[in-house]
């Protein structure tokens, strides 16, 4: 069977675009998150003809079809649950169009996040979401999860960005939507989907033009609560700027030793604030806003003066996780979101939490959203850190639940989360759901075992990475 | 025109809404989803088979949190009532529907009302974060929640948005909330012969981007005269710092296009920019059909245009907005003598549509309107909807025949 599968792909679509060894089907069985099974063999198209041929012949082989970005998922949404078809975008990389005019852009889905801002930066133009994956990350991966990042605080995540989309479905059949279409919104359903209504082929996104002016303050805080208020006082107070970062004093202390960023190390808690646009407006934004800090206790408060000084202090938050190698070998991280005013509570629950199970905890997140990322450090080779790490999040998600919150801001529900689906939703707002699903993939071939929760465990997964 | 209704009833509780539903849609009786009833030039006119299901008396806000930039409202809150609520905190939600004092949130959204302010502040379905819905057999079924960032599951609350009430009645919209501008400031702009051209790229092209530039032509209720090449609108809203910056350079942009005057109208602005979001609806009594037209910002002049001239060539007076920012077109044709006129209304649906796909009309009494293109050309997805409207309401019972497609 599988054999006649390999053979088919094969000549639908040349050796080059089928890899089927074990060593290759291997790479394409893990993400960020966890370890899937693998999968019988994966495709890499040059195009969206040969998207559909592969969707086509997965089909008459009953294997479901697993669409893959850059892997760099963190809630295993790429990875084969159940075996299946591959699709990587690896060969789908490319810019198609650069419409400087009306300040947009049409992308295969393999197209780095990070290389389309590189693209466009000569027309003076960039791409909004950044996750901080994108080095590495896809805009057809972002699309899936409807990513953030720090900037989207004011620009809005991916689904705000996305104007078109061409998307091949479960059936191997080509079909666009468009934000300009009559009917309904279906760029808006499909954005966040993860995969399992279609597979995103090419897309138009939407460009800004790069700001005339950026600043990046950082203060320093002796508690995460004073931190934490700070926020809710700026935002309070009417002032959305383009990102307000939050990183607790474990985190600053292992980014400072990495990076030399350039943190306060005595502090608890640190704010990087940015914000973009217009010269003249700057002075009065920033002295607004470190009045608002200093009332709520700030240390101190230090402004980039260089655009190399920026990027430092910008090095440093993105590179928080990475950093923590220097505590723990692994690191989890949980994704929710909380009503901003709920923050300080919020991390208090994230402090206990941690505390109970005996896990070292940091925190760097996107506090103007309300959106915590607790990285959850531990050593995947001791049992007990495992299930340590596992409670703890659980007991996260719960907190962040009994404030009013979601159970994922930005990662995606995957198939970490599907489980959990049912504590923020009811049977009937998960039938909804399901009733889209039934539109879009009634056989359920399209990255099954994902986003919706199940009663029972269908494949035995490792531990997460 | 809204058909004499067979009953009207405004439930004035999520329960009692959902109860009427589950009766109609057991018996298979049809049901018009109705709001404000502020922009019932969209889409089929109902039968008048129908019962009017109006969501007015489920009014009022669920709850707000000013340090969270979240409201919840029940649907049938007028958006004047949220914006003078929500005011009082400094905050707005950029609706920017007509007719305000009675159009409704849930009707707004419904209707996928899109306004000349997105381009800046983001569209009202990026907007709603949570929603609660109705659906056609009664159930209630929740979406989203009460925070600004939540990928948990599909985004059925987006999903809603611009649907026109077929997949079911929202009752309950959870928004993010905006702080209000500081500052507001207008300019009108009458256009000398030679100067259209010009003056539309220099205001693409500025730094500090208005929140609304907009060509118009004809619309004499609007503030400001036509020159012989129409008028510009153009309205900025930042902070007193920036605004003057902006004041300086929009003033040297249009004096390099030979524009020679602008008019400051500062504490107007809001009333003129109120008046130019009801202008896109307004009818001339029932002569008279508008359409949008969607179109790339740099074609919209050209676009706005064809329009225009094609609504002409029928011996129909033609008012046009072309909305430079976003790229809409907004064209009315209309004709004080009636002669003929449902006839000259179908060539020109006839017309518009060949030259514009997307055209849809977004007003107009006009009894011929059932006949006309009023969704523009089918979409490419257009079965996926079909299957979807299906899928959700398989009695037809909400808005049926109404929508895109038959639908």
């Amino acid at each position: 069977m599988t054999a006649s599968l390999h053979e088919r792909l094969r000549s639908a679509l040349g050796n080059d675009a089928v890899k089927t060894t074990p060593e290759d089907l291997a790479v394409y069985s893990f993400d960020a998150y966890t370890d899937g099974r693998l999968p019988s063999a994966v495709v890499i198209p040059g195009d969206t003809r040969a998207v559909s041929v592969a969707v086509k012949i997965a089909r008459e082989f009953n294997e479901p079809v697993i669409a893959r970005g850059a892997g760099t998922g963190l809630c295993g949404g790429a990875v084969p649950i159940v075996g299946g078809v591959v699709i990587s975008f690896a060969r789908m990389h490319r810019l198609l169009e650069l419409d400087v005019a009306n300040r947009r852009a049409r992308i295969q889905p393999g197209l780095v996040n990070l290389h389309l801002s590189q693209q466009a930066a000569s027309s003076g133009l960039f791409y909004a979401p950044d996750p901080a994956s994108q080095r590495s990350s896809t805009i057809g991966g972002n699309i899936a999860t409807n990513a953030g990042g720090p900037h989207c605080l004011s620009y809005g995540t991916t689904v705000n960005h996305v104007l078109a989309l061409e998307i091949v479905d479960e059936r191997g059949e080509v079909f666009t939507t468009d934000v300009d279409d009559a009917g309904y919104d279906l760029t808006a359903a499909l954005v966040g989907s993860e995969g399992t209504l279609g597979i995103v082929t090419s897309a138009w996104v939407k460009l800004l033009r790069t700001p005339e002016a950026v600043r990046v303050w950082l203060a320093a805080f002796p508690d995460i609560e004073s931190a934490s208020e700070a926020v809710s006082g700026i935002i309070g107070a009417g002032i959305v700027p383009t990102a307000l970062e939050m990183m607790d004093a474990v985190i600053v202390k292992v980014v400072e030793e990495a990076f030399h960023a350039g943190y306060p190390t005595d502090a608890a808690a640190v704010l990087l604030i940015e914000n973009a646009g217009f010269e003249d407006e700057m002075q009065g934004c920033e002295s607004a806003i470190r009045r608002i800090v200093q009332a709520h206790g700030a240390l101190s408060w230090h402004a980039a003066r260089t655009p190399a000084e920026r990027d430092a202090l910008w090095a440093g938050r993105k590179g928080a996780a990475g950093a923590t190698g220097r505590i723990a070998p692994n690191y989890y991280t949980q994704d929710v979101c909380v009503p901003r005013s709920t923050l300080p509570i919020a991390l208090r629950a994230v402090e206990s939490a941690a505390a109970e199970n005996d896990i070292i905890v940091g925190n760097v997140f996107h506090a103007g959203d309300g959106n915590l990322h607790p990285l959850l450090m531990y050593d995947k080779r001791d049992a007990r850190q495992v299930g340590a790490v596992l409670a703890t999040g659980d007991a996260i998600l719960r907190a962040a639940i009994d404030l009013g919150g979601t159970i994922s801001g930005e990662h995606g529900v995957g198939y970490e989360k599907r489980e959990a689906m049912t504590r923020v939703y009811t049977t009937e707002d998960l039938a909804v759901m399901a009733r889209v699903r039934d539109v879009f993939d009634p056989q359920r071939s399209l990255n099954p075992e994902k986003i919706f929760p199940s009663g029972t465990r269908c494949a035995e997964l490792g531990p997460v990475r | 025109m809204m058909p004499e209704a067979i009953e009207r009833i405004a439930p004035d509780s999520i329960e009692k809404l959902c109860e009427l539903l589950a009766r109609c849609d057991a018996a298979g009786t049809s049901v018009v989803v109705a709001g404000g009833e502020t922009l019932r030039g969209m889409g089929v006119p109902p039968s008048g088979n129908e019962l009017v299901l109006q969501t007015t008396a489920l009014r009022g806000i669920v709850s707000y949190r000013p340090a969270d930039l979240t409201i919840s409202v029940q649907a049938g809150t007028t958006l004047k009532s949220l914006a003078t609520r929500m005011k009082r905190d400094g905050q707005f939600v950029p609706f920017d529907a007509p007719k305000p004092a009675h159009a409704t949130v849930g009707g707004t959204l419904a209707a996928g009302w899109l306004g000349p302010r997105r381009h800046r502040y983001g569209r009202p379905r990026d907007l709603l974060i949570g929603s609660t819905i109705a659906l056609a057999d009664g159930t209630l079924a929740h979406a989203g929640g009460i925070v600004v960032k939540n990928v948990a599951g599909y985004d059925m609350s987006r999903l809603y948005v611009g649907s026109f009430g077929t997949l079911g009645v929202l009752v309950v919209a959870n928004l993010k909330t905006l702080p209000l501008p500081p500052v507001v400031r207008g300019f009108v702009a009458p256009l000398p012969e030679g100067t259209r051209t010009r003056a539309i790229a220099h205001l693409r092209s500025l730094a500090i981007e208005p929140s609304v530039a907009a060509w118009i032509e004809g619309f004499g209720n609007l503030e400001g005269d036509d020159g012989l090449e129409g008028r510009l609108f153009i309205l900025f809203e930042g902070s007193e710092t920036l605004l003057e910056r902006a004041t300086r350079d929009l003033r040297s942009a249009l004096g390099r296009a030979g524009v020679p005057e602008t008019s400051i109208v500062d504490e107007r602005a809001r009333d003129i920019f109120d008046r130019f979001i009801d202008a896109y609806v307004s009818t001339v009594a029932e002569r008279s059909i508008t359409y949008r037209i969607p179109t790339a910002p740099d074609r919209v002049e050209a676009g706005a245009l064809e329009a225009r001239d094609l609504v002409r060539r029928f011996a129909l007076d033609a008012d046009v907005i072309a909305d430079i920012m976003n790229g809409d077109i907004i064209v009315r044709a209309s004709r004080r003598d009636t002669r003929d006129l449902a006839l000259k209304f179908q060539v020109l649906d006839d017309a518009l549509h060949a030259a514009q796909p997307r055209a849809r009309v977004i007003a107009g009494d006009h009894p011929i309107r059932p006949a006309l293109r009023v969704w523009g050309t089918e979409p490419n997805a257009i079965e996926r909807m079909r299957a979807l409207k299906a899928r959700f309401d398989p009695h037809a019972t909400l808005n049926p025949g109404r929508f895109v497609g038959g639908i």
